[in-house]
């Protein structure tokens, strides 16, 4: 699905610099469930914006469905990003003056779909995540699990076929995130390509894939027995 | 302590510069009208402080019964048949002075001037007191004795003293001068161009008034002039209420019986109250007013920077974290962002000075007053003024900023932000309807304007040089003499006579009908008397007929004639009910006088509808014809460029003939000029207006989008991320921020084009297409407001999003 190689990322302020990945070389298959691991600041973040085309790498190579991708221009990127990627953040980014089934549609919005075909879509998938009933509530009145099945459901709504979680259930209980990690394994289990960083070796479980990364460097890829 | 917030304030401010500038120029808008207007009222308020006597000088002016129905409910002055009584009857009134004015002619030797003259009772000079060159303040008790101004006394009798000097008016009573003073002022009544009275310039005893045309020295019940005051001088125990309460008992006991249904009684007021009676009387509290707008500027500049430095301040949310983990207490954040406001005003404070210290000397010149800005007495005002307007400005941004955590004050205040969103809407959308509608206004004034200039061309008003008030009898019978003398300049084409000159009001009319004796079909038909020559002199048109001559006895009309021949334009053939002039022509008319037997008037020539009388009249049925007795004006149609030169030519030739009156001439370009001063003029104060609407509305809507923009970085992030391009969000952004602008259009375009059509109706010839520019000031508004919000809108949909979702 993707390959990064020799990929570096450095940011430049003022006069400090931070080598925040240093010569990652990573390749990620279709129907993948990858996680990420590693301690604060050493990159996790920055990996996934760069595999979500929000932000470009230093140095090095990025083919994304075997096109390299490195000098796309910004509304190229934001093409390829709409129609195949989804994003899940660690505090939901739901728009809070939008309902639940807004803030799901706004993901076909950018997308030439017609008004109907939307509503139906954004129907279907509030169903299939459980949150059908809370359709014309705003995100502040749903709880922290609900918000981030509203996420969840606004990241697939579009049949992107890649999945970006930034430490999805950082702001969740133990019981909710369990609830968050079911559809995700849920979903790597229709196809989806789900990577997903997480602080949590319980969560890491789920993934059939284990990326360590310290200080900007991959240090070990466990690969969980299939079981 | 104090040094250090003021660094990091100054920091702030050269950190963001684009910001800073909007809101000082915002401020200093607001500052600069706020100051003028206060200087402008105060300084109409405080005349005529500087007399010894001030504050026991005291006016009493007539009160008018609402059903005298004359538009005002005082005047400035009583009959001047009250001061007798005033005087026989409150013993404890020290000085009595009443004040008459009229125009003489004023000759010395064979200089002749025009000037109003001040006639009054010698006690004027006792009440007030002037800064006498020549003479002393018993210049008036001569009744042959008169007092000049240096101005005028320099103009009459050059640098050498005036004292003793004679003058005569009207070729007739010979007063010496007995005084000279100083000139007086701009800040006193006296020198009021509204009030009227003939300024302070000259001034002589009602005596020679007596002995020039026979004014009644005892006064009379039946003139009360506008700028005719009459003063009283009381001793320092007594108060204004005790005045009035006298001049109440001298009304009840002397004021004519008849005329109290018309005056109802008289108003005392002190003198410092004098140059702003016309104000009250006229019912509108025209310099409240002034104020109350001034203010109402202040504070829209004050809204507008709080939008924008709330805006300004939720970028700095992680700032004031910092600050506060470094343990910066509440209450020394807000310290902090007070005295950057504080910094931010001051700067305003000074540059508005600056912009006042050049404007308010143009505006001095161009009106005729004296406004300073005195340091020594504002500057505790201005200082004050300069801290609330930097506290009450800093309060919301400060105190919101401070609070816990300012994004989430933002967010989770839902409603609360949502009522603060509307209210920001709000004043943005009065904002751009009041400049929308002023900038419609000033559009259609001006192109109004431009049009009168257009029209006003059909005659040759740059080759006219006017002469006028040749009423005079001894005149009129050199007229001939003149006319043939300046014939013979190499310069001059051709000299007209007439009753009236192009864009000269003239109500001079009577009634005319087809039917001899059937007044019931008479319509009114304005007359202009002329000579022959007048119509070549303006290149009028004569569609059918011939023009007027001598050579033709019934051609020239005077006392007797009942025959006479006479040019009509198309108007007043309509009028007579003729469908071509070809109808009308060599057909009669007739008038119904009521004290003679009624003329014939014979159609011998027809014009074009031409308006000749200003702009605000409508082309009237006109009828031109010769009668020699009511030639009041000359035109002087002349060629080539040295105008001057001509005018000083016609000047000798005049000085020749007529050496006994002073020549007043005009160019018939001045002419127009100063009929049409006012419309100038009002397009360059709806055109300032409109530019600190404008100015203040922009300002606004730069806010308001900054603040908006702020508050949605997030949003806007999430949108991008979900595949917004920034084409789609910057439409989405102008959109939103357009809603007030729409508003306000909606509200002000129906209003410009109803205030625009009123306007229009002034004009008989008026632009066709008052819509097609109120929507084009329309337009203009909102593309300036969208070029504004896109500016942002480009910025923050420009922006890498994650930089908005990174930090929560
Ligand atoms: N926009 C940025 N500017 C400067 N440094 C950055 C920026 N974003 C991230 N960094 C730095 O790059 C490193 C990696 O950051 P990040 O990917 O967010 O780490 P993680 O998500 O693993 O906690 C950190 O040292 C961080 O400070
Ligand atoms: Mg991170």
């Amino acid at each position: 699905m993707l390959k990064l190689h020799d990929l570096s990322k450095i940011y430049r302020t003022d006069e400090v610099e931070t080598v925040a990945l240093d010569t990652v070389n990573i390749e990620i298959e279709a129907g993948e469930f990858v996680a990420i691991m590693g301690p604060s600041g050493c990159g996790k973040s920055t990996l996934l914006n760069i595999i979500g085309m929000l932000d470009s790498p230093t140095s090095g190579a990025y083919l994304f469905l075997d096109e390299d991708v490195s000098g796309y221009s910004e509304s190229q990127l934001s093409n390829i990003r709409k129609h195949n990627i989804g994003f899940i953040f660690q505090s939901f980014n739901l728009i809070d003056e939008l309902t639940v089934a807004e803030n799901i549609e706004l993901a076909l919005l950018y997308h030439n779909i017609p008004a109907s075909e939307r509503k139906s879509r954004v129907a279907t998938i509030m169903d299939k995540v459980g949150i059908a009933h809370r359709a014309k509530h705003m995100p502040s009145q749903l709880s922290g699990g609900q918000q981030q099945r509203v996420a969840v459901a606004r990241a697939v709504v579009g049949n992107q076929g890649l999945i970006l979680a930034d430490e999805p259930t950082g702001n969740l209980d133990s019981a909710h995130g369990q609830e968050v990690m079911e559809m995700l394994q849920g979903l790597n289990d229709e196809g989806t390509t789900i990577v997903m960083v997480t602080h949590s070796p319980a969560h890491s479980d789920y993934a059939r894939r284990t990326i360590n990364l310290f200080d900007g460097h991959v240090v070990t890829e466990n690969l969980r027995a299939t079981g | 302590m104090f040094n250090n917030y003021v660094l990091i304030a100054w920091r702030q401010i050269l950190k963001n510069k684009l910001y800073a500038a909007i809101n000082i120029a915002g401020l200093v808008v607001g500052l600069a009208v706020y100051i003028f207007g206060s200087l402008l009222v105060n300084y109409e308020r405080s005349h005529d402080m500087f007399y010894d006597n001030s504050g026991r000088i005291f006016t009493a002016g007539s009160v008018f019964s609402a059903s005298a129905n004359i538009g005002v409910s005082e005047t400035v002055g009583i009959y001047t048949a009250i001061a007798p009584f005033v005087i026989s009857d409150i013993e404890e009134v020290e000085q009595v002075a009443r004040t008459v004015h009229r125009e003489f002619l004023i000759s010395i030797e064979d200089d002749h001037y025009y000037e109003k003259i001040k006639f009054t009772d010698p006690a004027l000079l006792k009440i007030f007191n002037l800064d006498y060159i020549e003479g002393d303040e018993s210049a008036l008790e001569n009744p042959l004795g008169i007092l000049l101004t240096q101005s005028v006394a320099t103009k009459f009798f050059g640098e050498t003293a005036a004292l003793g000097r004679t003058l005569t008016l009207d070729h007739d009573v010979t007063l010496s001068v007995t005084a000279v003073v100083r000139d007086l002022p701009a800040n006193t009544h006296f020198s009021s161009t509204i009030l009227g009275g003939g300024g302070f310039k000259v001034v002589a005893p009602l005596a020679a008034l007596n002995r020039a045309s026979d004014y009644d020295l005892a006064g009379n019940f039946n003139n009360l002039s506008g700028g005719d005051f009459t003063y009283m001088l009381l001793p320092a125990t007594r108060s204004r209420e005790w005045l009035q309460a006298q001049m109440d008992g001298v009304y009840e006991s002397h004021f004519p019986e008849d005329t109290r249904e018309f005056i109802t009684g008289f108003k005392v007021r002190p003198l410092v109250e004098a140059n702003t009676i016309l104000w009250d009387a006229i019912g509108m509290p025209v310099l409240d007013s002034v104020r109350v707008l001034a203010l109402l500027v202040l504070v829209v500049a004050i809204v507008n920077y709080t939008n924008l430095a709330t805006a300004q301040s939720l970028g700095r949310a992680r700032e004031v974290g910092l600050r506060k983990t470094m343990g910066a207490s509440r209450g020394q954040l807000l310290i902090q962002f007070l005295v950057e406001s504080l910094c931010i005003t001051t700067i305003s404070m000074l540059i508005a000075l600056a912009v006042l210290e050049t404007a308010v000397p143009l505006f001095n010149s161009f009106v005729d007053r004296a406004l300073t800005i005195d340091y020594l007495v504002t500057l505790p005002w201005l200082f004050l003024t300069t801290i609330a307007v930097g506290l009450i400005a800093g309060a919301y941004p400060a105190y919101l900023i401070t609070r816990a955590s300012p994004i989430e004050a933002i967010r989770e205040g839902g409603t609360r932000g949502a009522k603060g969103n509307f209210f920001r809407s709000m004043m943005l959308g009065l904002q751009f309807s009041i400049s929308i509608f002023m900038l419609a206004m000033v559009m259609i004034v001006y192109f109004q304007n431009e049009k009168i200039e257009d029209a006003a061309n059909i005659y040759p008003k740059s080759q006219i040089i006017s002469l006028q008030r040749l009423e005079i009898e001894s005149i009129q019978a050199r007229l001939p003499t003149l006319r043939n003398e300046l014939k013979n300049l190499a310069a001059v084409e051709q000299v007209a006579y007439s009753s009236q000159l192009p864009y000269l009001q003239n109500n001079s009319s009577f009634g005319a009908g087809r039917v001899n004796g059937d007044k019931s079909g008479a319509f009114n038909l304005t007359e202009i008397f002329i000579d022959e020559h007048f119509i070549d002199t303006y290149n009028i048109p004569i569609l059918l007929g011939r023009n007027l001559t001598t050579a033709i006895g019934n051609d020239t009309v005077v006392k007797g004639v009942l025959d006479a021949n006479v040019i009509v334009n198309e108007m007043a053939l309509s009028k007579l009910g003729f469908n071509s002039p070809g109808e009308a022509l060599n057909q009669v008319f007739y008038d119904f006088p009521d004290e003679r037997e009624p003329r014939t008037y014979k159609i011998v020539g027809v014009t074009h509808d031409q308006n000749f009388m200003g702009f605000h009249n409508s082309i009237k049925p006109t009828v031109f014809l010769m009668m020699p007795e009511n030639l009041n004006y000359a035109s002087i149609r002349v060629r080539g460029a040295d105008l001057a030169q001509t005018l000083t030519e016609v000047e000798q030739v005049w000085n020749e003939i007529i050496p006994d009156y002073p020549m007043q001439s005009e160019f018939l370009d001045e002419t127009f000029a100063d009929v049409f001063a006012i419309y100038g003029a009002m397009t360059q104060v709806l055109g300032g207006f409109a530019f600190v609407a404008l100015m203040l509305s922009l300002i606004g809507l730069f806010g308001l989008a900054a603040f908006m923009a702020e508050s949605r970085t997030r949003e806007i992030g999430i949108r991008k991320v979900m595949g917004a391009s920034i084409n789609q969000i910057v439409r989405m952004l102008i959109w939103r921020f357009s809603q007030p602008v729409m508003w306000a259009l909606l509200i002000a375009l129906p209003g410009a084009y109803f205030a625009s059509s009123a306007y229009l109706n002034f004009f008989a010839d008026r632009l066709q297409a008052p819509v097609g520019i109120v929507l084009g000031a329309g337009v203009m508004s909102v593309v300036l407001a969208w070029v504004i919000v896109a500016l942002h809108a480009v910025k923050i949909a420009s922006a890498n999003p994650i930089q908005a979702l990174r930090y929560e």
